[in-house]
């Protein structure tokens, strides 16, 4: 029998000062990795006041969790109190808890960026932003709303910014910030390695790009790996950007950004990402046929001819998904489906909402059609599985299963 | 806002446990689970709770808490919990107190100094998941001669 005498801690900073976390096992293996390496990791608990807090590793996003206890978990330790560490038979009551928090894996909260960034748009001749002038931001989310309550000066919004606000690990932000096509200007190490984006710490503004203006370099970057007959897997870096600035003044942080954006930059030479840069010379030209759609075939051929001779092999529909919505002839009355821009992007986050939405562009989906609009709103397939099971029904008759909205 | 969680970071350890209440959790820390709360009148600081002893050979805790006695048992907890703590302020912060509210964030909120260290990864706990039992026979003799007998 051994015997300990149990207190109550004589600090009176303890109450409050623990929690407990519930660890998933990715979680849980990070620390142990932390732990065995020996190298200090850190995470962090993200969120404005109004939020609900998440947890953030470096590469991953977890929703918190309170789950309330009935019962009292006591946490014990050895007394702080140099009076009684020498009795070596008590022990103390830290703290006692009623909760536990539980970590969810989520998908980072990027879509605020859409709202933080608008207005901040950097197009040919908009290399600063102009107060007075309505930017072209909009045209994605259908105009309006954007006239009244701007003020009049805006404070930049940088890289740091953007990552005490966001809800996001910043494995997740950087990428988020490629993929929103978002140019960090006047910062510091704008080409660097994953490795190292992680240490450096940059206060660049965000601005994201003019989309037609993003194609035009694209464009014109292919024109110049022709021209100066370049190999696109090794062209160097700074004889492109110098034509772009010397012909069409295009500023060299702008195209090195581009560049890093649509393939991997390596000692000076760009190994350019094919699919990348003919996929967004693609949506480029989608872009155009919001409400007026336009047939399939015309719509590769305007696409071959924008990209080339030598990327004409690659273009295809698969890269737009998420992106386009196809009619079939039979119900366009025209000789070959039609396409319509329709990008994923623009719809809800919220998936009651999404659906709502998806359901009034068409009245039903089938499973291939339906799950490229899903992407960006669950973390895998089990997850999409689910929000189609949630929102959705599933019909099957002799063309398949289709997904139609549930009724009210 | 951003909060950071410190993996790793060099704690302020209270030190070694003695080993027969470490096998219910770390070395240096145990979560002891109960029914209800402690209540305590006046202020907890330093009071006394009770006595916890573990037998060496069946491995069950005991705890007694003025007459009452409690049985626990070893729990493995399903999922790893991890036990965070937000160590006190130094005290030379405390010179630099006019400079909270200085400093905003993009949004304007307050930048807070808060953090929190990852102090133990915990895997079982001590539960104490039945009620009390009052401990009649063992109460000494009271001064006056008279003992308390088990009514029935």
């Amino acid at each position: 029998m051994s015997t300990v005498d149990l207190k109550f801690t004589s600090s009176l900073q303890d109450a409050g000062s623990f929690k407990l976390m519930e660890l998933p096992p990715d979680l849980c293996k990070l620390i142990e990795q932390s732990i065995e390496s020996n190298t200090p990791t850190q995470w962090t608990v993200k969120g404005q006041s109004t939020d609900d807090a998440v947890l953030c590793t470096s590469t991953k996003t977890y929703a918190l969790r309170s789950v309330v206890l009935s019962n009292s978990v006591l946490v014990v330790t050895r007394s702080e109190d140099a009076d009684l560490m020498d009795s070596s038979d008590t022990v103390v009551i830290r703290d006692t808890l009623h909760e536990v928090l539980e970590p969810v894996v989520s998908v980072p909260k990027l879509q605020v960026l859409n709202g933080l960034l608008r207005g901040r748009v950097y197009d040919e001749g908009h290399e600063d932003v102009d107060e007075d002038v309505e930017m072209e931001e909009d045209d994605r989310r259908g105009s309006q709303s954007q006239t009244d309550g701007r003020p009049t000066r805006k404070r930049k919004f940088t890289y740091d910014d953007a990552r005490e606000t966001l809800q996001a690990s910043q494995v997740e932000l950087d990428r988020g910030l490629r993929e929103r096509r978002v140019l960090i200007i006047d910062g510091t190490l704008l080409l660097c390695s994953p490795a190292t984006i992680h240490s450096a710490v940059y206060s660049g503004e965000l601005r994201p790009i003019a989309p037609s203006y993003l194609t035009t370099i694209l464009e014109l970057l292919l024109n110049y790996l022709v021209s100066l007959s370049l190999p696109h897997s090794a062209a160097p870096v700074s004889e492109l950007t110098t034509s772009l600035e010397d012909d069409h003044e295009i500023k060299a942080k702008v195209s090195k950004q581009v560049m890093a954006w649509f393939g991997d930059v390596d000692d000076g030479l760009w190994v350019m990402d094919v699919k990348g840069v003919v996929r967004e010379i693609g949506l480029g030209i989608l872009r155009a046929y919001k409400d007026d759609p336009i047939p399939e075939t015309d719509f590769m051929s305007k696409w071959k001819t924008a990209v080339g001779d030598t990327f004409e092999q690659s273009t295809s529909l698969d890269l737009l998904h998420g992106n386009f919505i196809s009619i079939p002839p039979s119900e366009s009355f025209s000789p070959t489906p039609l396409l319509s821009y329709f990008p994923s992007s623009s719809l809800p986050t919220d998936p009651f909402a999404r659906f709502a939405d998806l359901f009034l562009t068409r009245s039903r989906w089938k499973a291939d059609d339906i799950s490229p609009f899903l992407m960006d709103i669950c973390v895998d397939n089990k997850e999409r599985d689910k929000l189609l099971l949630k929102y959705a029904r599933a019909i099957t008759d002799k063309d398949g299963v289709w997904y139609t909205a549930r009724a009210k | 806002m951003i909060i950071p969680i410190n993996i790793n970071a060099s704690s302020s350890s209270t030190g070694p446990l003695p080993p027969q209440l470490a096998q219910f959790g770390t070395d240096e820390l145990v979560l002891i689970e109960m029914q209800g709360t402690l209540e305590v009148e006046g202020s907890k600081a330093g009071q006394a709770v009770g006595k916890l002893t573990v037998d060496e050979k069946t491995k069950k805790p005991t705890l007694r808490i003025g007459h009452h006695l409690l049985e626990g048992k070893l729990v493995n907890l399903p999922k790893p919990l991890a036990v965070l703590h937000r160590p006190p302020r130094p005290l030379s912060n405390d010179d630099d107190e006019t400079d909270i509210g200085g400093e905003r964030d993009w949004s304007g909120a307050q930048k807070t100094q808060v953090e929190w260290d990852v102090v133990a990864v915990v895997r079982k706990k001590m539960v104490f998941s039945k009620r009390p039992m009052p401990m009649v026979a063992s109460i000494p003799v009271a001064p006056g001669g008279s003992v308390v007998k088990k009514a029935g």
